[in-house]
């Protein structure tokens, strides 16, 4: 216990923690607490740069093309995607780690199909089928999150099976075997306690690969739709200004670059702790 | 032998690969709807309608339109764009050379700077260098390509005026869009090169080969980075598909008249054959990068050529 507060040695860690509590403060603050709203503008305070001060109401990161507040509207974004995020990656790691303990618990030809989806999986490129099924179903954010989700399995059932597959050649599975457990229970009350740590891992380092991506489809206008401020979509519409107002781009970058920055320090700081216990 | 039927097997694990994506493209298609109401002219009749349908085969049973699907996409037959009213693939073909050409910059300056970061913060671990490359590549895997390539604007087309912001035609054009493209992968490679070299380094041929009084050079060139590049070279292909999403968004940016411009530009305007077509080919190029990710690994590391 000691050695998890030795600063220099989780010096890592802590600036990732520093970054991800800054980003969930802002999210979780901005929307319940900031007085202006997100969504309705002034149309005579467009494109005000940061810190300027119109008609008594303080724009600490300025104003937009329709003269909507940025640091409302930042904040707001960022909970909209952290949320969409954070529920596909649950869709893909209960998917994956389910369909990957199933394979590789049974093997057979239950092992060979689900291995050869993952090869699939891998090899077709998200984003452009992301943007295909989002284009044909509807940019709504429910069915972002579904298709984020469902895409996101294959890493998931990749680790999942081959820890099952050590841990099932164990002797304390002969003896729940042996007792008359069923598969299921012995599925999921005695492998699965085993596989959650090496899964939370990859969960944090999958995390980035997310964010960008559901920041890419906003980007390019296919995901939600404004006037709704998404990380992407704030980038997308404040593209077309960038000779007028850097800061609408600028902004929600950072962001960006915060949250995932901080999920992949968090992973590798995870990774190494996890080997030093092991070795 | 044994080289033989792991490459032998590694070929039809590709082919069964592409098999399945074929299906998911076609079925993923078959969700868009009446292909006959998308081809026909809004005003035609109920039953000009079906006539068409029954002319083009859409009334036959799913799994025979796949067969067709399948029978046609083998011979390099892959739709008509309902956009331009040509075949997909000319269109895509047409497309091909100017992604090819900012992939392969992309590709070619960041295996190059990645090598010598990565050598260079694996020799001096724990230095102050080290230190600088490892906040270089943290950032470079943390700043999307959108945001990067708009910075790039921002600076170098729009305060500097340097450099076009957009479009092909000249060396300068290509700068800018092979930057933001590569950042991701410079830092990849810096990263596994550095670990793999890392680790080589504290093998014991290695040591013994510093005790024989060879010079660290030597080593390093001769003995340690050929063994460091089997891992780098194995995820090579891993990060391929990361490539084409960034080519995406790259081109749109820097309106680059590539296959991703082609792709997005389909999807926009709902005109799936093409979109049908890029998947079924970047999937395919997926599949031969990593079979020729496979040969590689074979001839680099003779343990399992035997």
């Amino acid at each position: 216990m000691t050695r998890f507060w030795n600063v220099r040695e989780n010096a890592d860690a802590l600036f990732a923690g520093f970054l991800l509590v800054t980003v969930l403060a802002l999210c979780v603050l901005v929307p319940l607490l900031w007085p202006i709203d997100p969504v309705r503008g002034t149309l005579t305070a467009t494109f005000k740069p940061p810190l300027s001060i119109i008609g008594g109401e303080w724009h600490p990161l300025g104003t937009d093309q329709l003269g909507r507040d940025l640091f409302a509207r930042l904040g707001l974004g960022t909970a909209i995607s952290l949320s969409i995020v954070l529920a596909a990656s649950a869709i893909s790691v209960v998917l994956g780690t389910t369909l990957g303990m199933i394979a590789g618990y049974y093997r057979g030809w239950f092992d060979i199909i689900i291995m050869r989806a993952v090869d699939v999986q891998l090899a077709i490129p998200f984003i452009l089928l992301i943007l295909l099924i989002v284009a044909v179903i509807g940019p709504s954010m429910g069915n972002l999150v579904v298709v984020l989700g469902v895409t996101g399995w294959a890493v998931f059932a990749r680790v999942a099976r081959a820890k099952t597959l050590e841990i099932r050649e164990l002797e304390y599975i002969d003896a729940s075997r042996s007792i008359g457990l069923s598969d299921m229970v012995i599925i999921f009350r005695h492998v699965l306690p085993n596989i959650v740590g090496p899964i939370t891992v990859l969960m944090t380092l999958d995390l980035p690969r997310l964010i960008i991506l559901e920041a890419s489809v906003g980007f390019l206008g296919l995901g939600v739709r404004p006037p709704t401020p998404t990380l992407g979509n704030l980038i997308g519409e404040g593209r077309a200004f960038i000779l007028l107002a850097n800061w609408l781009v600028l902004y929600p970058g950072l962001v960006i670059g915060a949250l995932v920055i901080g999920c992949n320090l968090i992973g590798d700081w995870l990774v190494r702790r996890a080997d030093s216990r092991n070795t | 032998m044994k080289t033989l039927s792991f490459i032998t097997g590694r070929a039809l694990q590709g082919l069964v690969v592409m098999f399945g994506v074929s299906a998911i493209v076609f079925f993923a298609l078959f969700l868009t709807g009446d292909p006959a109401a998308m081809m026909m002219s809004p005003d035609a009749s109920r039953a000009e309608l079906e006539a068409f349908r029954q002319a083009m085969g859409f009334n036959d049973p799913i799994w025979v339109q796949y067969g067709r699907f399948l029978a046609s996409a083998l011979t390099g037959e892959l739709g008509t764009s309902l956009r331009f009213q040509r075949p997909a693939l000319g269109l895509l073909i047409e497309r091909l050379p100017a992604t090819a050409l900012l992939a392969m910059t992309a590709l070619l300056w960041s295996s190059l700077l990645g090598f010598v970061l990565g050598t260079i913060a694996a020799i001096r671990k724990n230095s102050a260098i080290d230190f600088a490359i490892r906040i270089i590549s943290l950032l470079g895997q943390a700043i999307p390509v959108f945001w990067l390539a708009l910075l790039l604007i921002i600076f170098f087309s729009l305060k500097l005026r340097w450099l076009p912001s957009s479009g092909i035609g000249s060396a300068a054009h290509l700068i800018m869009p092979s930057i933001a493209l590569g950042a991701y992968y410079l830092s990849a490679i810096t990263r596994l090169v550095r670990a793999s070299l890392i680790e080589v380094l504290g093998e014991n041929y290695i040591r013994t080969a510093r005790a024989k009084g060879i010079s660290s050079w030597r080593i390093i060139v001769h003995h340690a980075l050929r063994n460091a590049l089997i891992p780098v070279i194995t995820v090579q292909g891993m990060y391929f598909a990361s490539l084409l999403g960034g080519a995406l968004v790259t081109e749109i940016i820097f309106a680059w008249p590539g296959i991703g411009r082609l792709a997005v530009e389909a999807i926009q305007n709902r005109d799936f054959p093409v979109v049908q077509a890029v998947v079924l080919f970047a999937a395919a190029v997926f599949v031969i990068v990593n079979f020729l990710v496979d040969l590689a690994y074979v001839w680099l590391n003779p343990r399992i050529r035997l």
